[in-house]
């Protein structure tokens, strides 16, 4: 529905009731900075200088209350809400396509508790990770997730595409570190879910709300996991002839305990970013292994890992280039270091289990390298599990159309080719950077008649279809 | 949009990149999007590739403090300052600086600094009557510590007699030029303000600034306007450190545990970490507080706070958390505004002292 002036300005002044004044804008630098996100596509439509869909309306609740107030309204005029967190997603899933609302979580930032018995820290879900890490590391704790995007984003942001870090593998991703949550849903009604995971007392609501990309609710506080500060984190740098006996070596080496960091690079990007980050300069498949905990632990540990790397002629490098991976790990994201306009470029995470999961790769780069000739295909692998792993397999065209619709067609036809790949191939639509806009239409089609699970809690939960629409494929 | 091609390059590398959001000591007590170097930068590209006006962007320009966090967080090296002050320049060049800027600049035009103020507190004046017009030493106070912290200036200027300094205070001091570098950028005027100070300043064989801000603009932008200073600058704290060292002063005992405010100008523009920890490490136990040396954070601004006074009291409650958390019972301050802005966010049981304060 589009209200005219007499209207903006009558629910302008219920939202400033809800939030305060100086929290609700209609401000032209407000809507500009909430319409633009990581996502290669609306980068590029602004460098274009193309204005992105914008908000009618950017406000900046404090707390659940507020955060109800505002959904309140919403529903009753019927106006799209998008629930902004840092804006650092990259499949536009903070983007206001439909106008409306952007509510900001930024202002939730509170940190209620450092709760150093159970091990969590609870807070508002728009603290900036890095500031919780700080929480943490003040009482001599960790939060054991560093993404690259551990500065910039929200707890709610990771929790809202179901997040993951580089100590993964040990520690496990957002949803393994997540212990209680309050959530606003559309209606504007404030529930928690149970005081515990891993319960039996009906599916896990965290479940339901973590990787929902907003579309069902706002979650507005957060229990979230903090660890041990382990005595030692030790590095170990390894070159595989080729991509299959690192598969081998690192499926057997998770049957016997799991690393922190595990990451494989395939001999493109080991190449380019490993070479030109980290210094390797030896052509193979480069894999970082990092171990920690408690000492004594680290040392058995260690020398398992050799040995079974060993068996698959992996060539040890020594903990050196390890090292300078961790103290570079962020380093790979600022300006400069990564891909960047005019380059166009992207990052299908997809994962699965061993049995697929290589043939997943070689069929993505395959299929990118044959249909789109002008894209060079670089890819690793930087989360595992005992039964399979995740690969983050990227495209780059260095000179995209200039014209933004012809470029906007070609990235989006490489990434319907790229998933779709995967998919067929026993992959998954995304690992851990989300749907969004970016792939919603791709939604459909990995899940079938189990899509009506998703749309079924969306109608029940939704029924005005307020809620960051055209995201998830809802 | 008239700017160097130094700014585009910057504002190009900084608008989708939100790695330095943490640090930002407005951002962080706002909460709101635009206030970051990203966002910024974002809308200025916008205003570059004439998808917006500048006008529209131009308040946002102004609600950045200039403290060099985000500089300072760049693992590439961009300065986010330089397109900010390159952007006030150009608003005042093309007659859009916001009203609430041209009224400061105004005043400044009237009185000399953007306080409006024409004379300051007796309790300075008291302390100036007894020093040597004629030492060969200068104590610069700067415009914010007389007209806006004088106890602040006053102590520091009994803590140099108790050190034994012989040193002169000027009556008529002008201001280094921080105030229009902050308002406008590298505009004549800026300049002018400059050159005049400098002036003064080299009839003295040493000057000691009291003010990090101060002392910022005379080891930078005088730099970088060519404008020489032929007198020897010391930090104040660096005064007092080294007073201390050579036992040319006695440091009060304090209860509880004491950290210390880094100021982000001293610690970052200057280099300067370690003279304030000398003396508060003299001065019982020390704990250092979280975000500290060269990541510390902002704590308030005069300057500032005369068009974004609400945003700097929030600024100075998240720095008192900071403190809070360390344990600390009192906090050193080495800079004015450090210290005013702290004060008044202070809870019960924290106390907040200047760093002259200590010497006894």
């Amino acid at each position: 529905m589009q209200f005219n002036e007499f209207m903006t300005d009558m629910i302008l002044t219920e939202l400033e009731d809800a939030v305060g004044r100086e929290n609700c804008s209609i401000k032209a630098i407000d809507k500009m900075t909430h319409g633009v996100d990581y996502f290669w596509l609306s980068r590029m439509w602004s460098d274009r200088g193309l204005r992105m869909p914008e908000a009618d309306y950017v406000v900046s609740p404090k707390d659940a209350k507020e955060t109800s107030a505002v959904l309140k309204i919403a529903n009753y005029y019927k106006i799209p809400v998008t629930t902004w967190g840092g804006g650092g997603g990259t499949q536009g899933g903070a983007i206001p396509v439909a106008g409306g609302i952007v509510l900001d979580t930024k202002r939730m930032n509170k940190i209620y508790d450092v709760n150093t018995d159970s091990m969590y820290i609870e807070c508002g879900t728009g603290a900036i990770y890095k500031h919780i890490e700080w929480a943490a590391n003040e009482k001599g704790y960790a939060t054991m997730h560093y993404p690259s995007s551990l500065t910039c984003s929200t707890v709610g942001g990771f929790l809202a595409h179901r997040g993951i870090g580089v100590v993964s593998t040990k520690y496990g991703k957002i949803d393994d570190m997540v212990l209680q949550m309050e959530v606003v849903l559309p209606n504007g009604d404030i529930i928690e879910t149970a005081s515990a995971p891993k319960h039996a007392a009906g599916p896990d609501l965290n479940q339901i709300f973590i990787g929902s990309e907003g579309t069902l609710g706002v979650m507005t506080k957060a229990q979230m996991r903090i660890y041990d500060q382990p005595e030692e984190r030790r590095f170990r740098g390894f070159l595989f002839k080729d991509m299959t006996a690192a598969f081998k070596a690192s499926r057997e080496l998770l049957q016997k305990f799991k690393p922190s960091v595990m990451r494989l690079y395939d001999p493109a990007e080991t190449a380019s970013l490993i070479k030109k980050i980290v210094g390797v300069e030896r052509q193979g498949a480069f894999m970082n292994i990092a171990i920690e905990g408690c000492s004594a632990l680290v040392e058995v540990e260690e020398r398992i890992l050799l040995e079974t790397f060993a068996k698959y002629g992996a060539e040890d490098l020594g903990s050196e280039y390890g090292k300078k991976w961790w103290e570079e790990k962020i380093t790979f994201f600022y300006p400069g270091h990564m891909m960047d306009l005019p380059q166009m470029f992207g990052t299908m995470d997809t994962i699965a289990p061993y049995d697929k999961i290589e043939k997943i790769y070689w069929a993505m780069k395959n299929a990118i390298e044959t249909n789109f000739p002008m894209a060079r295909f670089i890819a690793h692998f930087s989360h595992w599990y005992e039964w399979g792993a995740m690969v983050y397999d990227r495209f780059i065209v260095d000179n995209p159309p200039a014209d933004p619709h012809e470029a906007l067609r070609l990235h989006n036809a490489i990434w319907t080719c790229g998933v779709r790949t995967a998919i067929a191939n026993g992959g998954v639509v995304n690992d851990h950077h989300g749907v969004g806009i970016k792939l919603g239409r791709l939604m459909k089609e990995q899940y079938g008649p189990a899509m009506q699970v998703f749309t079924g809690i969306k109608k029940q939960l939704d029924p005005n279809g307020i809620m960051n629409p055209f995201k998830l494929g809802l | 949009m008239l700017i160097s091609e130094n700014s585009k390059k910057i504002i190009d590398s900084c608008r989708f990149c939100w790695m330095c959001r943490h640090i930002c000591p407005i951002g962080n007590a706002t909460g709101q999007e635009r206030n970051n170097a990203r966002a910024r930068a974002l809308s200025l590209q916008y205003v570059e590739r004439g998808a917006a006006e500048l006008s529209e962007c131009i308040d946002n320009v102004y609600e950045c403090a200039l403290c060099g966090a985000c500089t300072k967080e760049c693992a590439t090296g961009w300065d986010p300052i330089v397109f900010t002050k390159e952007v006030r320049r150009e608003a005042a060049l093309d007659g859009i600086t916001p009203d609430y800027i041209s009224a400061l600049i105004e005043k400044y035009g009237e009185t000399g600094n953007i306080y409006g103020k024409t004379d300051y507190c007796d309790c300075i004046k008291n302390e100036m009557a007894d020093l040597d017009a004629n030492a060969d030493t200068l104590l610069y106070i700067g415009s914010d510590a007389r007209y806006m912290a004088p106890c602040f200036a006053k102590n520091a200027i009994i803590a140099l007699k108790k050190a034994g300094v012989k040193f002169t205070v000027l009556a008529d001091e002008i201001d280094s030029g921080i105030e229009l570098d902050t308002l406008i950028g590298a505009m004549e005027e800026t300049k002018e303000a400059m050159t005049a100070c400098a002036d003064v300043l080299n009839k003295y064989k040493t000057v000691i600034v009291l003010n990090p801000s101060d002392m910022k603009v005379f080891v930078r932008e005088y730099k970088e306007w060519d404008i020489e200073l032929k007198c020897e600058l010391k930090t104040y704290t660096s005064v007092l450190a080294d007073a201390y060292r050579n036992g040319k002063i006695q440091i009060a005992k304090l209860d509880g545990k004491v950290t210390y405010q880094d100021n982000p100008f001293l610690v970052r523009e200057v280099g300067e970490t370690e003279e304030g920890r000398v003396i508060c490490n003299a001065a019982g136990e020390y704990v250092e507080m979280i975000l500290s040396k060269k990541d510390t954070m902002l704590a308030g601004s005069f300057i500032m706070a005369q068009w974004m006074d609400d945003v700097m009291k929030l600024v100075a409650k998240e720095r008192m958390a900071n403190i809070i958390q360390s344990g600390a019972k009192t906090v050193v301050c080495a800079s004015p505004e450090d210290y005013a802005f702290l004060k008044d966010a202070a809870p019960e049981g924290i106390s907040v002292i200047d760093i002259s304060e200590l010497v006894i």
